[in-house]
């Protein structure tokens, strides 16, 4: 191919697909920011309350080539399309050429005996980025990532918000709804066969925060990327929740619930 | 009413000043409502059978009908509304406010001929033109409003002006009106359809003045004198001069007195009182209260009086009254979903970007020309052939 400006290739086409799939609810459209680095993307949902960090390091292609920075205008529901014709363990490379209209990408089936390539139209997205400042948290909580998941779910059939206390010997999710009130309390322990298992707290003050479950409940989709979650909070800002990707990372932002401030 | 034709020229040189979504997107946002519009078109608009709704007494309800549940649904999507009404009229706008008041007492003429010898729906649309919002009207309304725990202001003159001042003082986040002159008081952002009924699945339109002026590229100068070339309700316009040459005329000559001077007289005749200046006084320095000496606060409802204010005095259901209160005391006491530019802010665009977007837009607009055009050829051609020809 003449004047590919981008050329990326994915080991397993399943990472891609998983971020995709995990963000498409919360963002319809969004800009794929491509430089020498790698990919990123960030995209705020429609009502501005949860922002989507993306990251995938070219660390994590190989190869990997960028020669200018681009962005890459994409529907998600349309790439979910064609990336739902990919098998998880299939080659994926993601191929632009210089000024491009439409976004090539290639899978291979890894005993190399089937090709499919897909071209997916790109748009203009006019997008606002926002600047997120350095935080040092006061409270960070590594978790399971199904654990935390779980806790969203059985929380959100009661109730539309969750509050978050964490304190040093423990973190707790509580809701209460009009049937009724519940909560589930973790505290830190440490797995010694499965570091993952592990529930560990970094405190350097107490927190509580209360956020909307449904939100919470649609960054849970992320889960299958890793095996565990960490959480990062600190009173009245928003909550980060932050999953892990071999080269790189997914996270979410999400603005508390905040007491009428008259 | 506002500026004519000011939304056309600002969709075709500044289409991406203009974003169309949903009221929920608003949440959590404070809002000046231009309150005066609001209740001329709740008395319009809030009908059954064309007929304005009435309590048993025979007094007009439409206006707290539509305050009361139009209200309720901003309140519902997480808008916290401020109303502002309008004080005394701008003189220069009696010419405005005159003529009105004979299109009123035409309208009233009619519909007393229409009641005799229209059809129904004749009536119907002479009674709609008949349509006054009077100071009873207002003062229910801000009774209905202390009830329901919203906030209201007085301007001094202009309600519009003073939502613009307040939005843009940061103290709200925009004015609401369906006056496009909003603009000319620098409201960064005016929304539009806020104050419809759900049924009518209008989008609320957010309208961005940074945007405008950018697609525009004019000074807020030359944008108020453009302002007054399509029409305002400050001042006439001069005949003929439509938005395409309004708009040509500014770009070319920088501000009326520049046409003026340049203007084809055989073709265009400037009005012989045409008090441009006044006017452009009235839209560059409105009177208003300074927007830090504005204070108003949302309160819990106060649901026994609304049960008797609406249904006692004026025939409202009591279930729907007390489920709306009910609502309002929710949204009051519930902690509020907070929004992320709260936290974080939006990086501005550099230079490069906003090259690029300017470059994009007014390909936009060319390419939307060029296809009118064809389109206009299309239909000429098709005129041309002579019909069943084929």
């Amino acid at each position: 191919m003449l004047g590919v400006l981008l050329e990326a290739r994915l080991e397993q086409a399943q990472i891609l697909k998983k971020v995709v799939e995990a963000i498409k609810d919360l963002v319809q459209d969004c800009n794929f920011d491509c430089n020498d680095a790698g990919i990123q993307l960030q995209a705020m949902d429609n009502s501005h309350v949860a922002l989507v960090s993306m990251k995938l390091g070219s660390e994590g292609f190989s190869p990997y080539r960028c020669d200018r920075n681009i962005a890459l205008g994409i529907n998600l529901n349309s790439l979910m399309k064609v990336l739902r014709a990919a098998a998880n363990e299939d080659l994926l490379t993601l191929k632009a050429e210089d000024q491009p209209d439409s976004l090539n990408l290639l899978f291979e089936s890894s005993s190399q005996d089937r090709l499919s390539e897909y071209d997916i139209k790109l748009m203009d997205i006019d997008q606002e980025h926002l600047g997120i400042p350095d935080t040092e948290y006061a409270a960070t909580i590594t978790l399971p990532s199904a654990e935390f998941q779980r806790i969203c779910r059985d929380l959100s059939a009661l109730s539309e918000s969750v509050s978050i206390e964490a304190n040093k010997d423990g973190v707790k999710f509580a809701c209460s709804g009009d049937i009724g009130n519940g909560s589930v309390t973790l505290r830190p322990h440490t797995n010694v066969e499965d570091e993952d298992k592990s529930t560990k707290i970094e405190l350097t003050e107490p927190v509580n925060l209360t956020f909307s479950l449904k939100y919470l409940v649609n960054f849970c989709k992320a889960s299958s990327l890793s095996a565990t979650v960490r959480l990062c909070l600190s009173n009245e800002v928003p909550l980060l929740v932050e999953y892990q990707m071999g080269a790189g990372y997914l996270r979410f932002y999400l603005a508390p619930k905040i007491g009428d401030e008259e | 009413m506002g500026i004519k034709q000011l939304y056309q020229v600002i969709s075709e040189a500044a289409p991406d000043a203009i974003k169309n979504g949903e009221i929920k997107n608003h949440f959590g946002r404070k809002v000046a409502i231009d309150a005066s519009m609001s209740i001329y078109s709740f008395l319009i608009a809030v009908r059954s059978e064309g007929q304005v709704l009435t309590s048993e007494t025979g007094e007009t309800t439409s206006h707290l009908m539509g305050m009361f549940y139009r209200t309720l649904r901003m309140v519902d999507n997480g808008i916290k509304p401020l109303y502002v009404f309008d004080g005394k009229p701008p003189t220069l706008k009696s010419g405005e406010l005159a003529k009105r008041t004979a299109r009123k007492f035409e309208a009233q003429e009619a519909h007393e001929e229409a009641k005799e010898v229209g059809t129904a729906e004749e009536i119907e649309k002479f009674s709609r033109r008949t349509v006054r919002a009077t100071r009873e009207h207002n003062e229910e309304c801000k009774r209905l409003l202390k009830l329901m725990g919203i906030p209201y202001l007085d301007a001094p003159c202009e309600a519009e002006a003073q939502c613009a001042i307040l939005a843009k003082s940061g103290k709200v986040y925009a004015a609401a009106s369906e006056d496009m002159d909003t603009l000319c008081f620098e409201t960064p952002i005016l929304l539009r359809h806020l104050t419809f009924s759900e049924q009518r699945k209008q989008p609320i339109q957010e309208i961005h003045l940074d945007r405008v002026m950018a697609g525009l590229d004019m000074t807020r100068e030359q944008f108020i004198d453009l302002c007054i070339l399509l029409g305002c309700d400050y001042c006439d316009t001069i005949p003929k001069v439509g938005p395409t040459t309004a708009l040509k005329l500014i770009r070319q000559y920088k501000s009326i007195e520049g046409v003026i001077e340049n203007l084809d007289k055989d073709k265009y005749k400037v009005p012989d009182y045409f008090p441009y200046q006044d006017a452009r006084e009235l839209l560059m320095n409105p009177e208003v209260v300074p927007a830090d000496e504005c204070d108003f606060k949302w309160d819990a409802p106060d649901t026994e009086g609304l049960v008797d204010f609406l249904v006692g005095g004026k025939g409202f259901n009591e279930d729907r009254v007390r489920s709306g209160a009910a609502r309002l005391s929710k949204n009051q006491t519930t902690a509020q979903q907070s929004r992320l530019e709260g936290f974080f802010k939006v990086i501005p665009k550099t230079e490069e970007e906003l090259a690029n977007l300017k470059r994009k837009n007014e390909e936009k607009v060319a390419e939307k020309k060029k296809r009118a055009k064809l389109d206009a050829k299309a239909k000429k051609d098709s005129k041309k052939a002579p019909r069943g020809a084929n």
